[in-house]
């Protein structure tokens, strides 16, 4: 009798935690997929199947290859400038001292602010009348730019607010990168002679590269699912120049109430973040252990 | 690492038994610095770019609605309006909000704590058929983002009657693949022998486990704890999507709100609302500054 | 106090066979030392016996009653650790008191208890510190104090001296041999130490690859072993072996065929010259390679034609030169046959006078 105990007793420790995710994450993506071949208006007791017509409708739909294109457009630049910059920032940064650690701080601390915050703060800095960032211009003699009401620079304006606020943890990943680097290694590179960039690029970096893939994907997903900012500071606009895939997933299912089409909207953001995924998994399985 | 390197070069050169003319010494002794004066002064303007919009935030809230509207901007207020605080305070049932997001958030920690200990504590320890299968399905979750199931999981919680409640905003989060392996992790690295002695001290497996393991495992909680309280009490997205009704909505709804009661252009109201919802964890953070930082990035380093 | 049985017990981890048949009778009140080399199976033995491996089969009794399926807390029996084991998180007393609540040890009775075994071991004025700020000696004796205060029928030390310090070791060496005369409970202890097993064992068992080579209170292993891995193990240096077949001098009598003889460093004599040694005991003549001094003793590595091996002398150091013959009694060598068990029945036979002109 007690082994019987015994047995069971592993499944009914993780039961509570595997109830959770099977409720609210596996079977709702099970649900959505069923639903993206629905047509429903959330009220009618009925949901008529319509089989492909959703994808049909929304890859024949300009707006939508357009929430593609801006997503992907913001996803790149975001990554490249967040991640691009992130590590020379931390070689740079990268000592155990008081000031050293108050300037990781300081550039740290967006990331635990709320994004509210950071998108009200932003908007106001981007104010195109008022704001501080046309007064800086201005010191410098450059005139004003209309920056979230242009559709010309509302996204990059968006990206520079993603990569102000991702930077800091960006770089203090990195610096966690360097310091397990074991010092020995360093040390018998500089005995032997080696120049600081062949340091960098046959030892540093290899030995960073797991570090290097894991904030990239992090970093991709994360901009691909980028809301917050863009529902409080561009609602999408102007002229949709801004419109990213969840919050068109937003609009379509909470103000159209288009469910089945939000869905399948849905399932492409799916299939995106469960490639980068994948594409992470393989990477890290098959080249990047040194340690 | 570029003054380490530096440094470094300069100690071997003098192990080499070079010695250069005094002339020369001299110099490289006010040229290195020069450089290190350069580099503090750039590590300074580095930080200015992060904290000047926080400080321009603070200067905002203090200024009258005319001052807001000058170009180009200026910094100090000709008198600190405090009342855009109260003002801000008052356009909504803030003390609401404040105790909804204080219910969410311990709320959801409380369950995470319940649920993750054990599942971490069974991944670790036990073997049992199915286990690799099953903890394949938490590291799954923990790719799965809230912005990509939001959907159905609002459609289940409509059929639930569970929208516009506390649960609403609590259940989905009551428990933390993120949480699950760091603590895993944890688990695995306690010795063998505690476990064991704990064993012949006839301690019943619940109490190996919370009298034993979890307190050795007390500063990733700690970690996991800070990490998890921050960004649900930062979130905007969750609740957005799943109340309508201000008796459930928390403060970074609240916040954002405004600009749709006080106007759109009201920045100093905003800016002293926006204060009121930043300035407290920017100080947590400042006080447990070594703990946070540790939160969140040790899902960087593994 | 108890007796502890295993009876044809098998062990295998993962395919692989630790423990082939292992049958082994642990006398009750006993100290008990396995010893053996790092690999053989006596850690194993001690953590079945605990409760903390499962055997793969066969039976483990302890006084009397099969313990299969007991779990190690109902088990009655205590263990100390390597490296102790103590919970960091609690306090020496929290340490000590921690199995007893698990026993639903009443409140009163627990003070008691603590309060008279740390009056033992000397831990009253460390009751509220944790293990952290204890040393290493007062960590093992927290450990020890854990174990005696549940008053269990067996003692299981696994290496508790392994993590001291040479000075501290001897001391405590002394202090669980007086423990276990005041005790009186079966005390089974493991090591690699073939010193400390001798010093504190009343009864030793040599393990080799998981088979017991002997069982024996320390003096008949040292003098009467049953075969050539445990007369190699035990002593320092160990036993002297050298092949029968190169030692033209040897002549036997009696039942087998010797394939190795063996002496103990401490019984062979050196000499300058033959003399008329050779009606004494065995002549090995050979260079000597190095000495060693250790005060009362020297040792003297020879090298002979057969190997080299050593020779442990409580005289005055040898001062006849670099060449030495080596005399071990007759009645001092040992015989072993190719599988390395011991000749018991075999005696060297003594060169005869007339043997001696040719």
């Amino acid at each position: 009798m007690p082994s019987i105990l015994n047995r069971l007793r592993p499944y009914a420790m993780v039961a509570p935690a595997l109830v959770v995710f099977s409720l609210f994450y596996l079977y709702p993506i099970g649900y959505m997929i069923h639903l993206s071949f629905h047509e429903w208006n959330f009220i009618s007791p009925v949901k008529t199947y319509v089989g492909l017509n959703n994808y049909r409708e929304m890859l024949a739909d300009d707006t939508f290859l357009q929430v593609l294109r801006n997503s992907a457009l913001y996803t790149v630049m975001t990554v490249l400038l967040a991640t691009g910059t992130a590590l020379p920032l931390a070689i740079w940064l990268n000592r155990k001292s008081a000031f050293h650690a108050f300037v990781q701080g300081a550039i740290f601390s967006p990331h635990i602010i709320s994004l509210v915050s950071i998108s009200l703060l932003w908007s106001w800095l981007m104010d195109p009348e008022y704001g501080l960032l046309n007064g800086l211009l201005h010191l410098f003699g450059i005139s004003p730019l209309k920056w979230l009401n242009d559709p010309g620079t509302a996204l990059v304006s968006l990206v520079i607010v993603a990569v102000w606020k991702s930077l800091g943890y960006n770089t203090l990943v990195f610096i966690a990168g360097l310091q397990s680097i074991p010092p020995e290694l360093l040390e018998a590179a500089a005995l032997d002679r080696s120049k600081p960039w062949t340091t960098f690029r046959r030892l540093i970096l290899p030995m960073l590269s797991p570090t290097l893939f894991f904030l990239v994907i992090i970093n991709l997903i994360g901009s691909f699912q980028v809301f917050e900012t863009i529902a409080i500071m561009t609602q999408g606009g102007p002229i949709n120049s801004t419109n990213t895939l969840v919050y068109y997933i937003y609009e379509y299912g909470f103000r159209f109430f288009k469910i089945g089409y939000a869905s399948a909207a849905g399932v492409i953001l799916l299939i995106i973040v469960g490639t980068l995924t994948l594409i992470y998994f393989r990477l890290l399985s098959r080249r990047v252990h040194y340690r | 690492m570029s003054m380490n390197d530096a440094g470094r070069r300069s100690a071997i050169g003098q192990a080499a038994g070079v010695r250069r003319p005094l002339a020369v010494r001299r110099i490289r002794a006010v040229l290195e610095a020069m450089l290190f004066a350069a580099n503090r002064a750039c590590m300074l303007l580095l930080v200015c770019a992060f904290a000047l919009p926080f400080a321009w935030m603070l200067s905002t809230s203090l200024k009258t609605l005319p001052e807001t509207m000058i170009f180009p901007p200026e910094w100090i207020p000709a008198e600190p309006v405090w009342s855009n605080y109260a003002v801000a305070w008052n356009s909504g049932p803030f003390l609401t909000y404040l105790l909804n997001s204080f219910i969410v958030s311990v709320g959801i920690l409380i369950l995470q704590m319940l649920t993750i200990i054990p599942a971490a504590y069974a991944f670790a320890r036990f073997r049992f058929p199915g286990k690799g299968l099953l903890f394949g399905l938490v590291m799954a979750t923990l790719m799965i983002p809230a912005q990509l199931i939001f959907l159905p999981v609002y459609l289940m919680l409509s059929d639930w009657k569970l929208l516009n409640t506390h649960l609403a905003l609590i259940l989905p989060f009551a428990s933390s693949a993120f949480g699950i392996f760091l603590l895993r992790q944890s688990f695995m690295q306690t010795a063998e022998e505690l476990i064991e002695a704990a064993r012949l001290d006839n301690a019943p497996e619940w109490k190996i486990m919370l009298r034993i393991m979890a307190p050795l495992a007390r500063p990733v909680l700690v970690t996991f704890a800070l990490f998890s309280f921050i960004t649900h009490w930062n979130d905007y997205f969750w609740p957005l999507v799943m109340t309508t009704n201000e008796s459930a909505r928390t403060l970074p709804l609240g916040i954002a709100k405004i600009r749709e009661t006080e106007g759109t252009a009201t920045w100093n109201v905003l800016m002293a609302a926006n204060v009121m919802l930043a300035v407290p964890v920017l100080l947590a953070f400042f006080a447990a500054q070594r703990q946070i930082i540790r939160a969140f990035v040790y899902s960087g380093v593994k | 106090m108890a007796r502890i049985e295993l009876i044809d017990v098998v062990k295998r981890f993962k395919g692989e066979t630790v423990i082939p048949n292992l049958n082994l009778t642990i006398r009750e009140g006993s100290f008990t030392v396995l010893v053996g080399p790092s690999g053989c199976g006596k850690s194993t033995t001690l953590r079945m016996i605990a409760g903390l491996e499962r055997q793969t089969s066969g039976d483990i009794r302890i006084d009397g009653e099969l313990v299969n399926d007991t779990e190690p807390g109902k088990r009655d029996v205590a263990m100390v650790f390597q490296n102790y084991a103590l919970y960091p998180n609690m306090t020496v007393r929290g340490n000590i008191e921690f199995g007893l609540k698990n026993r639903g040890v009443p409140k009163r009775e627990r003070e008691r208890l603590i309060r008279d075994i740390c009056e033992i071991a000397g831990l009253t004025p460390y009751l509220d510190k944790k293990p952290q700020s204890l040393s290493g000696g007062q960590r093992q004796r927290v450990a020890l104090a854990r174990a005696m205060v549940k008053n269990p029928k067996v003692f299981i030390l696994d290496e508790p001296l392994s993590n001291l310090d040479a000075k501290l070791r001897g001391q405590m060496r002394t202090e669980l041999i007086e423990l276990h005369k005041r005790l009186g409970t079966t005390f089974v202890y493991v090591t690699h130490d073939q010193v400390e097993a001798m010093s504190m064992g009343d009864r030793i068992v040599v393990m080799n690859k998981g088979e017991v080579m002997q069982a024996a209170p320390p003096m008949v292993l040292y003098e009467d072993p049953d075969n050539l891995f445990t007369a190699q193990f035990i002593g320092t240096p160990p036993m002297n072996v050298l092949p029968a077949s190169r030692l033209p001098g040897l002549r036997t009598e009696g039942e087998g065929h010797a394939e190795f003889v063996g002496f103990r460093p401490e019984h062979a004599l050196l000499s300058p010259e033959t003399a008329e040694l050779t009606r004494e005991g065995l002549v090995i003549a050979g260079q000597i390679a190095t000495r060693e001094s250790l005060g009362a003793e020297q040792v003297y590595k020879l090298r002979c034609e057969a190997g080299s091996f050593f020779v442990k002398s409580f005289l005055n150091p040898y001062v006849g030169g670099d060449f030495a013959l080596a005399v071990v009694p007759f009645e001092r060598l040992y015989f072993f046959d190719r599988d390395g068990n011991r000749l018991r029945r075999l005696r060297a036979v003594r060169p005869q006078l007339a043997a001696a002109g040719v």
